[in-house]
């Protein structure tokens, strides 16, 4: 497993975003055969809820946008110091250029800056603070802007039901700087890409791009949840089988490399893959349940790439300070990831609500401006 | 833990309608779904420090059968 101690860098402050537009479980009734007691007993044991979900045309690189103008906005933060852009995602606007440079061009951030986006889901955040913290740590960089989404809402068929209810969509902006005094942050990641196929979308990338011969297939499971072949899959039971044989594992070895104590964290902020999983690794590991919560879960939903922050930014009523927290992440790839990070000082901006701007360019007209691109009719 | 105990609990964890007992086959519950494996496997876990996958519900075909994977004294 790789293990760090950052040292000198401070999380000056969080923020998330998510669309307007909720879905909320109880008007789902029919996914549940129009059975109040089923429908129950699946929000007592996944903690089903409402969730974010972003209309046909609002990506991720919307919510970043809005989560990073606020953050900095609240903050009072010249951008202009911003050297380092990091966009952790797996739900991009176009297979190339990366999203951040989209997101470099709408901050209207300088060019003395270091772009790029980092590619993973669950796990996502705390990869990301972890770069940021190396980066910082090792003087390459004095102020980065980690921003981190996803829209999981758009990787399924609302009819799958294995997938579409657990997710919500979400960014969240996050602004690091380097800091003289003594602040360290513990990191523990680990990665098993053996498990790569548990949590997959088939088609869409170079190995199997989407064409006409598969637009029409709509395949079935047992259970009727419609699946096509770009959607994802998550194979349920060997992720929690996996997440139980690595996580509190992961977070005991990161207490024990740290040198603390589980007395010592203020805060567990557990990835929210659902109710059951929170608990499970909770009790697990022993993690006293007034210290973490798995109700942000029921109130947005999985966020994937940025889960644990909605977490932290959900917290921002409940605990005004939150103090030395224990963050910790697991998902698609497969992999895993644990932070022990000192929040004191930190702004939390809490979640923001994302509402649609009028007249998006439907698809139609997105496909005429690139042919118009392309033939050179447009500058 | 004695058997009402265990019983209370797993009832609690599978959110069954009907009140479980001993001689209860899991397949038999219209409860026995993904949801309830997984909350059967978290619960041996994080109650009993009992280590099972889902390949062990071949085995584990009663309520009975949980109970002595959890070390429930019969």
């Amino acid at each position: 497993m790789s293990k760090a101690l950052l040292n000198h860098v401070r999380i000056r402050g969080v923020k998330t975003v998510v669309p307007d537009r909720f879905i909320d479980i109880d008007d789902e009734i029919e996914y549940f055969g129009h059975n109040v007691r089923q429908l129950e007993r699946a929000k007592k044991m996944v903690g089903f809820g409402r969730r974010p979900v972003v209309p046909e045309g609002v990506t991720v690189v919307d919510l970043c946008e809005r989560a990073a103008a606020d953050l900095l906005g609240e903050l009072g933060t010249d951008k202009g110091g911003i050297d380092t852009l990091i966009l952790v995602n797996q739900s991009p606007d176009y297979v190339f250029p990366p999203s951040s440079y989209l997101l470099h061009d709408r901050l209207g951030l300088g060019e003395e800056c270091a772009v790029f986006d980092v590619g993973l889901g669950c796990s996502g955040y705390v990869y990301g603070l972890w770069l940021a913290h190396s980066l910082i740590a090792s003087g390459a960089s004095t102020r980065v802007l980690l921003l981190a989404g996803d829209a999981a809402s758009t990787h399924a068929d609302p009819r799958n039901r294995l997938y579409y209810p657990l997710f919500g969509d979400a960014a969240s902006a996050t602004l690091l700087e380097h800091e003289p005094g003594d602040n360290p942050a513990w990191f523990a990641l680990g990665a098993r890409g053996a498990g790569w196929d548990r949590i997959v979308a088939p088609a869409g990338g170079r190995r199997l791009p989407i064409r006409k011969d598969m637009c029409d297939i709509e395949v079935r499971d047992a259970a009727g949840n419609v699946w096509h072949p770009w959607d994802g899959i998550i194979r349920g039971m060997d992720v929690f089988n996996f997440t139980m044989e690595v996580v509190p594992k992961n977070i005991r070895e990161l207490l024990l490399f740290a040198g603390k104590g589980m007395e010592e964290i203020d805060f567990f902020a557990l990835h929210q893959a659902n109710r059951q999983i929170v608990e499970a690794i909770a009790a697990k590991t022993g993690i006293p349940k007034e210290k973490t919560t798995w109700e942000t879960f029921s109130r947005y939903g999985n966020n994937s790439t940025t889960s644990v922050a909605t977490v932290l930014c959900d917290q921002r009523d409940a605990r005004p300070v939150l103090g030395r927290c224990l963050l910790s992440a697991f998902g698609v790839g497969l992999s895993w990831g644990s932070a022990i990070v000192g929040m004191d000082g930190c702004h939390n901006g809490g979640i923001g609500l994302y509402p649609a701007p009028a007249g998006l360019p439907a698809r139609e007209e997105q496909v005429e401006e690139w042919i118009r691109y392309f033939k050179g009719e447009k500058g | 833990m004695t058997h009402e105990e265990f019983l209370e609990k797993f009832q609690d964890v599978l959110q069954t309608e009907e009140p479980l007992g001993m001689d209860t086959v899991l397949e038999d519950l219209v409860e026995w779904d993904s949801l309830a494996r997984m909350a059967t496997v978290a619960f041996l876990d994080s109650d009993f420090g009992v280590g099972a996958t889902f390949e062990d519900f071949v085995e584990m075909r009663t309520v009975a059968d949980v109970a002595r994977k959890a070390g429930v004294a019969s």
